[in-house]
């Protein structure tokens, strides 16, 4: 098989992997070819509106496991293909040098075993760094089972490493991956974070993982609130939410037409709630079976359930307080916080600021007044009216590039 | 009345009118600064054409990184950059804002002019980011890398230095067809010229590279998710003259 055929093969069994990060790294640069950029840098858009960033492609689609969701399980009857790591490093050099790419993602399959597969991986990422002497960006996976000194020894040439959780659920896990167990994806996982809290340059942009949404019938809130504890316990920089996509039949998986987008969509603002607005799962669900509403930000949801917090005075709240008011962002609240010191804010200098009225003026007060008169007072049912975002059902968003403050120009993923 | 400042359409060169035009205390709303090769003269202009001068425009860096921040001299010099019409004057009138207001200019969000310039700056930086992702480069024939584009503000400078770090083994050329401006890094120096006479023959191997690449891209996609819309948003068409996977 020749080498078009191989990438055409693996870059579409990989494209189902949704991280397309490739910022904050803070590996030291030695010499050789290329760099690393701290915000990330998207080189390309697929046709679905998916950042390209990496080189994404799986070593091998060869496997010896059988889990439902995937394509590359061992009982379907697909074209197989594997790489050799010299294939995989002259593929990442060639498109890196004309600027196609920032780096390279790979993962895996496991053929063999997984410590073979490791192994290749291994190799793969030290030709790129020694032969090649390549200083861009290096995802690599962690593949489930394989030996921890093995995952130890590419870590250190990596900018990320990650293991993918797959399922929200142990029972949903049983069920679906019958050669995985929570042990063989928490094991790794733990052991990275303990290595990066030892050892200098190691995964040196953290790490992250990914699981499948809309496959099982795992709610928004079980699902949250798994991230809010894996970034808490496993100080994971990012969690990603892949919405299924019906690619195999199998009776143990929820019936979906089409990829839950919009759920997918609702989560990532959930997560990043979590993640930077510091709030908690348990304060944006009332119940354990509950999801998020599909038809207003979860920020809105939350609000609407708490309006007894609200309105909030502008020229008075804080930080805290500024930052749970649906249209405000950190950029805003920092902006209002610095520049209310020079004289008090009014409804007009929060547009200027970038304060999406369209929300925020429901649940704030400007000295006192508030955007048009009885706004405040409403009822919920009827500011949510108001607010339903018509839009969201054809606009999916593609991770989080309207997440940035730090740089404004062109970015991949996050902080 | 008004009086003309003419300047060489550096950044460089405006600073230095900037300067004098402050140091001296002409009111901000007197001086009007032009590009020499833009000026066309009236017989009732008042003229006066101001020398670029490096020491000169180091002291004016000094001053605003002084006065204000780092941040905000990059600010202008991005604004600078942009292709508003009259930038100069938004320029100077911000300037004078800077030596009045010091640091607490970044946080005059509810001012008109500091509105604009911000706007001006984010826009070129905007852009740089964009080049940063989305320029080309091809392997040809004399051992250059090339890449051409053509963007909306003058940003050759910016992006070949972000390229500088990051394509710092190779040779290669950057060409703004719009301007017919040039960078050239030899691995060793960064030049930028103005006249491009330089032909390039793209290599038989790179041909083969640009189909693997125009391979990847489609092989991607995933069909159940597509949205051509979200694509054009985040990569819109002005862009895609020199993309290889969009031809």
């Amino acid at each position: 098989m020749d080498i078009l055929e191989k990438l055409e093969v693996l870059g579409a069994a990989a494209k189902y992997d949704v991280s397309c990060a490739s910022s904050g790294s803070k590996r030291e640069k030695h010499f050789g070819i290329g760099s690393t950029f701290s915000a990330g840098i998207c080189h390309s858009w697929t046709d679905d509106g998916r950042c390209i960033s990496l080189l994404k492609v799986l070593f091998t689609n060869e496997c010896i496991f059988d889990c439902a969701y995937c394509i590359n399980r061992k009982s379907n009857d697909i074209k197989r293909a594997t790489f050799t790591p010299q294939e995989v490093a002259e593929l990442t050099i060639n498109f890196y040098k004309r600027n196609y790419i920032e780096g390279l993602f790979l993962s895996s399959a496991i053929k063999n075993s997984p410590d073979w597969t490791m192994e290749m991986l291994f190799r793969t990422v030290w030709l790129l760094r020694f032969k090649y002497q390549f200083n861009g960006y290096i995802h690599v996976k962690a593949i489930p089972y394989a030996s921890l000194d093995l995952i130890k020894k590419t870590g250190f040439l990596a900018d990320r490493m990650s293991v993918n959780i797959e399922l929200p659920s142990e029972k949903s896990l049983r069920l679906l991956c019958p050669n995985k167990t929570k042990e063989s994806i928490l094991k790794p996982m733990e052991f990275i974070t303990k290595v990066a809290e030892e050892e200098k340059n190691f995964v040196s942009a953290g790490q992250s993982t990914q699981m499948i949404i809309g496959a099982t019938d795992d709610s928004d809130y079980k699902i949250i609130n798994l991230s809010q504890h894996l970034y808490k316990k496993f100080k994971l920089k990012r969690v990603y939410y892949s919405a299924y996509t019906p690619v195999n039949h199998d009776p143990r998986i929820l019936k979906v037409e089409s990829p839950p987008l919009l759920r997918e969509h609702r989560l990532y603002q959930a997560d990043w709630l979590i993640r930077v607005y510091n709030f908690s799962a348990d304060e944006l669900f009332k119940s354990k079976d509950e999801n998020l509403d599909l038809e207003v930000d979860p920020k809105v949801m939350w609000a609407l359930r708490n309006l007894d917090r609200f309105p909030v005075e502008v020229n008075r709240a804080s930080y805290e307080e500024l930052i749970r008011v649906p249209g405000v962002g950190i950029k805003s609240a920092r902006r209002i916080i610095k520049n209310r010191v020079f004289h008090s804010l009014d409804f007009e200098d929060l547009k200027k600021m970038g304060v999406v009225l369209k929300r925020a003026k429901y649940f704030l007060t400007c000295n006192g007044k508030t955007f048009e008169r009885f706004l405040i007072d409403l009822p919920p049912e009827k500011i949510k009216q108001k607010l339903i975002d018509k839009n969201s059902l054809q606009r999916p968003r593609q991770l989080s590039f309207f997440d940035r403050e730090v740089f404004t120009s062109v970015i991949t993923g996050e902080i | 009345m008004y009086k003309i400042f003419l300047y060489d359409g550096t950044f460089e060169g405006f600073m230095c009118v900037a300067f004098h035009i402050i140091s001296e205390g002409i009111g901000k709303d007197r001086a009007i600064i032009v590009s020499k090769n833009e000026y066309q003269p009236m017989f009732i202009d008042s003229v006066r054409e101001v020398q670029n001068d490096l020491k000169t425009f180091l002291e004016m860096r000094k001053g605003i990184i002084e006065k204000a921040d780092n941040s905000v001299f990059k600010k202008i010099y991005y604004a600078f950059l942009s292709d508003t019409k009259d930038k100069e004057g938004y320029i100077l009138r911000y300037l004078f804002f800077v030596f009045e207001h010091g640091k607490k200019i970044k946080y005059l969000y509810s001012d008109d002019l500091v509105n604009a310039v911000e706007k001006m700056a984010k826009k070129v930086s905007r852009e740089i980011g964009k080049y940063m992702g989305l320029m080309r480069f091809y392997e040809t024939d004399k051992g250059f890398l090339y890449a051409k584009f053509e963007p909306e503000n003058d940003i050759i400078k910016p992006v070949a230095f972000f390229f500088k770090g990051r394509l710092n083994e190779f040779n290669w050329v950057i060409h703004d067809v719009r301007r017919n401006k040039v960078a050239l890094y030899d691995r060793k120096k960064l030049q930028f010229l103005n006249n491009n006479n330089l032909k390039f023959e793209v290599i038989k191997e790179d041909e083969m590279v640009q189909m693997l690449w125009k391979k990847y891209f489609k092989s991607m996609a995933i069909e159940e998710r597509k949205n051509l819309k979200l694509q054009q948003q985040n990569m819109p068409k002005k862009y895609w003259k020199y993309l290889v996977e969009k031809n």
